[in-house]
């Protein structure tokens, strides 16, 4: 039995090697045979469409109030039913999606750039650099990190830039620790020592000869990320911390209706499914992307 | 894998939310039992929505901490169950002289202090001088009830007098006060350097037994207690500040008595038949500041235009708060029908700003609910926010939990605020004279008016009546036209208590005596 299977991968194998595929190619077969990451996928396509164009198809203006019309129930003119200001809570929670996205895309990018800098640094160099880096990531490591976001919240104040700021400092160490791992790991390949060889400057050797040979792992690492800086963006809403009102960013909602929960439960449901949605989403895609792109588990 | 879990466990929430909608009604029935049973002792729980800040009255301020001190201390005067109206307590009798400067107070015999030692007129003046002559800084009502005081006499062991430096109508209701004026023990008092704040001694029905914080403070029945004894053995004022766990601790019986309820929860706890609910008149006053130092007259009045009060205040509250006609609830002395606020008119506003100029607002408010605003300042912020909008003006609105709010309100970067007062004494100065006080934590508004402080001055040192009433009916007239405030709302007292609890009442004051409430 088994000696039938070995045969039929050599096979396959040699295949493989007769027609050779591009690496996202390659990536993408891994994925299509994944059921839930498909199912990520579509959902995060979705959620990036609704960001562009939620203001359009939204029935209602997302910030505009309408004392009149508070606190209604589910109908077919308000889907979810509207909140205490008279809001659509349907419109808003398209007009929403942006937020979380842009706050969890920017935040990501944010803690991407400077952990990579500061983990490339760290695993390049080695020694003293390296000890003094890693420290401070230690540090902040070891407080937990939605204690930490809001401590930067409350010192920076409410807004939508200060969010992206306090979500993404909390993230960077998690990035600068697997920048560095990879590094100094790849550093010892020949090509760098090729490289050092050549003269080229140390600049030169982590951005084009090391950092693309760990992109992978960061790219999964920075799409788990963005679920982890949604929830984090929604537990700052909910703390009361997080963007300003009236904007409609779905954390805040879930705060502002947590004291209704009992008589207009509405309120709170809504925006609770979209989180533990998009957050799903994006842990289902990212966890996918890191099968498909590891080799070892690609069978 | 650990980041999929977290999002399972992220929609079970959800999911278990929406399940906890549903049947949360009908869970009390289970608990009826085991509540029923211990009937050895009865203790009294009382569901309070924050820990109190302290157990010493000359050194707290806040609603929370009353609900335990009204139990354990005493004034020489206490008010009539249901209003303001004051009548004698540990003075049996009083006596104002002609000129209205020296009140001489006639005091009970035979009352003892929870520690054993006497109430007489020493212990009197060892409280007044507390608050007086020995003031310290940390004493936030000693200068609203003492601060006319000049100096306070022992005439004998029970008579005391106490001499005013100005006239103040206002001074028998500050008598009876539940910060400030409560009677503590000296002997306790300078056993401990001048703090009760963890161990309170008075003469009151209950004594203090233990306070842990953030979870409850246990009092227990004073059986040598002067006048008619305390019904419960024991009262727990248990400490919960979830306001959804609060309605849950008390439909499973877990808890007796609770107060601030949001109005949303009225009708569902209504349908409990276990339950009952019981709305009280507030004399409490919720409104918008601007700060006048910062924006003008015309500005003022056109973002009041712009609001459209009556539509609010019957949206938000559901019918359990008025609209707010003038600052003073309709049953205080002073109140007059006849005094009329800016009126709704966002055309005019939206011309007048346009024309000034003003296209953006600096709005802070508070996270949190009060007893004046159940709805939270952040809610009703955003409310009159969407008004603003719609003539045209932007805001930027900050919300900060009450403790920051405060800080933020003394440092006054601020054009429009949210705010509200619970009336203490039953008198109109209480209220009016927010608007003419020096501190910017009390005048939130920073109005400084020399016509206004006229009116407050000559107010406060009028006998009580006809001629005083015009003076305030007459102060809001003004200050209305000023539109220093944009009054809102008074909102109704709104508790809720088990059907087994018998004669709990909620005082105008917002405090509560639990002495005659009994447990069956």
């Amino acid at each position: 039995m088994s000696n039938v299977k070995q045969v039929s991968v050599l096979a396959e194998e040699t295949v493989k090697i007769e027609k050779p595929e591009s690496q996202i190619k390659i990536m993408w077969d891994a994925l299509k045979k994944n059921k839930a990451a498909l199912f990520g996928l579509i959902v995060i396509l979705i959620l990036v469409f609704v960001a562009f164009f939620g203001d359009l198809i939204a029935p209602f203006s997302a910030t505009e109030t309408n004392m009149a019309d508070a606190k209604q129930g589910m109908s077919i003119e308000h889907w979810f039913g509207t909140d205490m200001q008279g809001r659509d809570i349907f419109s808003r929670i398209l007009s929403g999606t942006k937020y979380s996205l842009l706050i969890g895309i920017a935040a990501v990018a944010f803690s991407l750039v400077i952990g990579t800098v500061l983990g490339s640094v760290a695993g390049y160099f080695g020694g003293k650099i390296d000890a003094v880096i890693m420290r401070i990531m230690d540090i902040m490591l070891a407080i937990p990190s939605i204690l930490l976001a809001i401590t930067l919240m409350a010192a920076f104040g409410q807004g939508l830039d200060k969010a992206i700021v306090a979500i993404g400092v909390v993230s960077i160490p998690e990035f600068a620790r697997i920048v560095r791992s990879s590094i100094m790991s790849a550093k010892e390949n020949d090509y760098v020592a090729a490289a050092k060889v050549l003269g080229n400057s140390n600049a030169r050797i982590i951005f084009r000869h090391i950092l693309p040979n760990v992109v992978s792992s960061i790219v999964v690492r920075a799409t788990l990320g963005i679920s982890t800086a949604i929830l984090d963006i929604a537990a700052l809403g909910f703390l009361g911390l997080g963007v300003k009102p009236p904007t409609p960013e779905w954390g805040t909602m879930l705060g502002d209706a947590k004291s209704y929960i009992m008589s207009l439960p509405h309120m709170i449901i809504f925006p609770g499914i979209v989180i533990s949605l998009a957050v799903l989403a994006f842990n289902l895609f990212g966890d996918g992307l890191r099968d498909a792109l590891d080799p070892k588990s690609r069978s | 894998m650990k980041k999929i879990l977290c999002g399972a466990v992220a929609a079970v929430m959800a999911v278990s939310m929406m399940a906890g909608c549903g049947d949360s009604g009908n869970s009390s029935s289970k608990n009826e039992s085991s509540s029923g049973s211990d009937a050895k002792t009865t203790s009294l729980v009382y569901g309070s929505g924050a820990d109190p800040r302290g157990l010493d009255t000359a050194l707290v301020d806040d609603n929370e901490s009353a609900k335990a001190t009204m139990q354990i201390y005493e004034c020489l005067l206490k008010y009539k169950e249901d209003s303001t109206e004051v009548e004698p307590c540990l003075a049996e009798s009083w006596d104002i002289s002609e000129d209205g400067l020296t009140y001489t107070f006639k005091l009970r015999q035979g009352v003892k202090f929870h520690d054993g030692t006497d109430f007489n007129a020493e212990a009197v003046k060892f409280n007044v001088d507390r608050q007086t002559v020995n003031k310290t800084d940390d004493m936030p009502y000693a200068d609203f009830v003492f601060g006319t005081v000049s100096e306070c006499k022992v005439v004998d062991d029970y008579t005391v007098e106490i001499v005013l430096k100005q006239k103040n109508t206002a001074f028998l209701a500050n008598m009876a006060m539940c910060f400030g004026a409560p009677m503590v023990s000296p002997t306790a008092c300078e056993k401990n350097g001048g703090s009760l704040l963890e161990n309170p001694v008075g003469t009151g029905p209950y004594k203090f037994v233990s306070w842990s914080k953030d979870d409850r403070v246990v009092l227990e029945r004073y059986d040598d207690y002067w006048g008619e004894k305390g019904k419960c053995d024991q009262i727990i004022i248990k400490t919960i500040p979830d306001a959804s766990a609060k309605i849950n601790a008390l439909t499973t019986g877990e808890v007796d008595i609770i107060d601030g309820i949001d109005t949303t929860m009225v009708d569902q706890l209504n349908s409990d038949s276990n339950i009952s609910v019981d709305l009280t008149d507030g004399m409490n006053i919720n409104y918008m500041a601007y700060n006048t130092t910062r924006l003008d007259k015309e500005t003022r009045v056109a973002l009041s235009q712009a609001v459209n009060v009556d539509e609010l205040v019957d949206s938000l509250y559901d019918g359990y708060a008025s609209k707010a006609t003038t600052i003073l609830p309709s049953f205080l002395p002073g109140y007059s029908d006849k005094v009329t606020q800016v009126a709704y008119d966002p055309d005019a506003a939206k011309e007048t700003l346009a024309g000034k100029g003003v296209t953006e607002v600096k709005v802070i408010t508070y996270s949190n609910d009060r007893p004046y605003n159940t709805a939270t300042g952040k809610t009703l912020a955003e409310a009159i926010i969407g008004y603003f909008e719609k003539v045209g003006v932007k805001a930027d609105v900050s919300t900060f939990d009450w403790t920051t709010y405060k800080d933020k309100i003394i440092a006054g970067d601020y054009d429009v605020c949210f705010y509200g007062w619970n009336g203490d004494n039953g008198d109109p100065d209480n209220f009016l004279n927010l608007l003419s006080d020096d501190d910017p934590s009390m005048n939130v508004a920073r109005f400084d008016d020399e016509k206004f402080n006229e009116y407050i001055t000559t107010g406060i040192a009028t006998v009580a009546g006809e001629e005083r009433n015009k003076i305030y009916a007459e102060a809001e007239q003004y200050v209305a036209d000023e539109a220093a405030w944009l009054p809102i709302s008074h909102q109704q007292n709104i508790t809720a208590c088990r059907t087994n609890i018998k004669g709990f009442k909620y005082h105008p004051t917002a405090t509560v005596y639990l002495a005659k409430v009994e447990k069956n």
